[in-house]
């Protein structure tokens, strides 16, 4: 099966014409296909919003961002086939740039008076904090990127795990300026759940678009044959580049739309813990399409919600059972161990969405 | 010269204890490609069945050791069989994301039915000591890392060259499906391959503990984590270069250490990484890695 994937991928690939013919007929179906997708998200956001009490408004808005952060780990890892165990730190990059460039100066003289540069003396509006942390995010995203995209797939694997060790460590120890291990508290919280399912939309569509543009599918077709991708001129460098910024900036805003819900961060929120959560995510829904990144979260996040229920002790007919810290760990261990031995493509293998819904209809049409 | 000299001893402590460590990592992937991003754990296994037997009454030294290096071994077998035997012929990718969802599996069980916080272990506490030589204070688990690391690694480059199985592992790092055809098993190969790996966690498992004088249940992870650097220095799968890489990592982190002014010193780690990924930017193959041009034929 893989063969045939290669063959299909470079089939698509090597034949332009076609999609030079259509080129917009293509992009209006990768359109559509995106918004598919993000269909069950939207419904799930508006039941939320309209019916749910608080407390699952709050977790909702939790699942929403990891909802982004597995979207944007789907753009690197989903099409170019390389493992990365780094992107949280972009996460905390894009949720501590605009906790420093937005929170109010009279918070930011309690938490980071001797902040350098002159950040302890500015304020600026939550928008044009987000693009400046966003630019950042990009900045730090090209300098890894570059040398991640030189380097063999295990290699880059490790090199993005050191790029979130250097992250965590700078978080912790730049005290001055990131308040090391203490909270960061007093950001503006101005996103609500509706932004957030606006950019979660957004960001559904824009993960789609990439994977079915040129670059994705040239990506995708290098990752599954080196060989025959290098010999129809595909610059694979180029392109693990590109995805990475891209992934990077997604989860950067992801981390902006966190900080700017929670309104207190920490930099333990941006370290293992949720690196093992998101990429069993990814992992169990199906790492190869966004309509997998989308499934994988909303699957995880009820099963997690119910874990952590039972993690916390709960009282089963009348017989209090002890605190049982470390099983949602288990769970998601297991959930990786598992799909990767029994189905490593995750719950919705290699179509998307639309693409399965549309086969669907042929088939019954027949 | 006196400060000279316990910083060369330092480096040299810390560099064999990761190339005990990246070694083990280096020999199960240059067989079967595996990232065993549990490795860590299979320290962990070993501490915490030094832990309990300690808690059972156990008071000797040299069994606890014994047990220590039996258990990793043990540990990472059984590890084989368990999780990583269903993707064998899988892509790198999946076996790496296996490695790390046991390694998330096994340090939760740590939480789980042990206890979240760290444990004292004083079994072990005996081997650091100081010691005098001359005008010299030395530690002497610093001394006994570097004579059994370096012992260690010794027996394992005889075993290596010497045995027929230890042929059959390097033949394997080439050409599996040849060793296969000389009629070697497969299973026997890669098990051995394991134990090696968990023997050599076993070691680094008992200098941990006489150190830290306490098991917890992120013990080896990151420690790993720096192992995995090592090899990536080295070349990912040179056995020799993964040696390298661990000598080279703990002359770095001190020379950093001595460098850096102490309000510093939380930084250790990241400038530690940077120079590495710096390393990796004028060589991508690592020290001692061969560069492999796509279509190459392999030698």
């Amino acid at each position: 099966m893989a063969r045939f994937e290669v063959s299909q991928a470079i089939e698509e690939t090597a034949s332009p014409p076609a999609a030079v013919a259509q080129p917009r007929a293509a992009l209006t179906r990768s359109l559509i296909g995106g918004l598919v997708t993000s269909l069950p998200v939207l419904v799930v956001g508006l039941l939320i919003l309209n019916f749910a009490p608080t407390y699952y408004t709050y977790l909702a808005l939790g699942a929403f961002v990891n909802l982004i952060v597995v979207v944007g780990l789907q753009v690197f890892m989903g099409n170019s086939n390389i493992a990365n165990l780094g992107h949280s730190a972009f996460v905390g990059l894009g949720a501590y740039g605009v906790a420093i460039l937005s929170t109010p100066l009279a918070m930011k003289k309690l938490s980071i008076p001797n902040a350098p540069f002159g950040f302890a003396t500015l304020q600026l509006d939550p928008v044009s904090s987000a693009l400046i942390a966003l630019i950042m995010v990009g900045i730090v995203a090209a300098v890894s990127g570059k040398v991640i995209s030189r380097l063999s797939g295990v290699a880059a694997t490790i090199v993005s795990l050191a790029l979130l060790i250097i992250v965590h460590s700078v978080f912790l120890n730049w005290t001055n300026l990131f308040k090391g291990n203490q909270a960061f508290f007093g950001i503006p919280k101005v996103v609500g759940l509706p932004w957030m399912m606006v950019f979660s939309v957004v960001v559904i569509v824009l993960a789609r678009l990439f994977k079915d543009s040129r670059w994705g599918l040239q990506l995708r077709a290098s990752a599954q044959s080196p060989q025959a991708a290098a010999a129809l001129g595909i610059d694979a460098r180029r392109l693990r580049l590109m995805s990475w910024v891209l992934s990077a900036l997604i989860c950067g805003l992801a981390g902006v739309l966190y900080a700017y819900f929670a309104g207190t961060i920490s930099p333990k929120l941006f370290y293992f813990q949720m690196i093992f959560n998101t990429l069993a995510m990814l992992i169990l829904g199906g790492m190869a399409t966004v309509t997998g990144a989308v499934t994988g979260v909303i699957v995880l996040s009820v099963g997690l919600e119910f874990i952590r229920s039972i993690e916390s002790g709960v009282t089963i007919a009348g017989i209090q059972l002890p605190q049982l810290l470390g099983l949602s760990g288990v769970a998601l261990g297991v959930v990786i161990v598992l799909c990767m031995a029994f189905r490593p493509s995750g719950i919705s293998g290699r179509y998307e969405l639309d693409e399965l819904l549309s086969r669907l209809f042929r088939r019954n049409a027949k | 010269m006196d400060y000279a000299l316990q910083q060369l001893l330092n480096a040299l402590a810390f560099g064999a204890e990761y190339s005990l460590v990246a070694l083990g990592l280096a020999v199960v992937f240059s067989i079967m490609g595996l990232v065993n991003f549990a490795h860590g754990e299979i320290i962990g296994v070993s501490a915490y069945s030094v832990f309990l037997a300690a808690a059972l009454g156990l008071t000797s030294p040299i069994v606890a050791v014994l047990l220590a290096v039996a258990a990793a071994a043990l540990a990472a077998v059984a590890f084989e069989r368990v999780a990583f035997r269903p993707v064998r012929y899988a892509p790198t990718t999946t076996g790496l994301l296996t490695a790390f969802g046991v390694s998330i599996v096994v340090q939760n069980l740590f939480m789980l039915l042990i206890s979240p916080k760290p444990q004292s272990v004083s079994i072990l506490n005996g081997l650091n000591q100081m010691w005098f030589f001359g005008p010299f204070a030395v530690s002497s688990l610093q001394v006994m890392e570097l004579i059994v690391s370096g012992l260690t690694i010794l027996a394992l480059v005889l075993f290596l060259n010497r045995s027929t199985l230890g042929l059959a592992i390097r033949a394997a790092s080439r050409d599996f499906a040849t060793v296969r055809l000389m009629g070697i098993k497969a299973n026997r190969v890669i098990a051995t391959a394991f134990a090696i790996s968990g023997a050599l966690a076993g070691i680094a498992a008992v200098f941990i503990i006489a150190r830290r004088g306490s098991v917890s249940p992120d013990l080896g992870f990151s420690l790993v984590l720096k192992a995995f650097v090592a090899c990536v220095i080295g070349g990912f799968g040179s056995l020799a270069g993964a040696a390298a890489g661990g000598m080279l990592l703990g002359f770095i982190e001190v020379g950093l250490l001595v460098a850096l002014p102490q309000e510093y010193g939380g930084f250790k780690d990241a400038l530690t990484y940077v120079i590495i990924v710096a390393l990796l930017v004028y060589r991508p193959e690592g020290l001692l890695g061969q560069r492999v041009e796509l279509g190459d034929k392999e030698i």
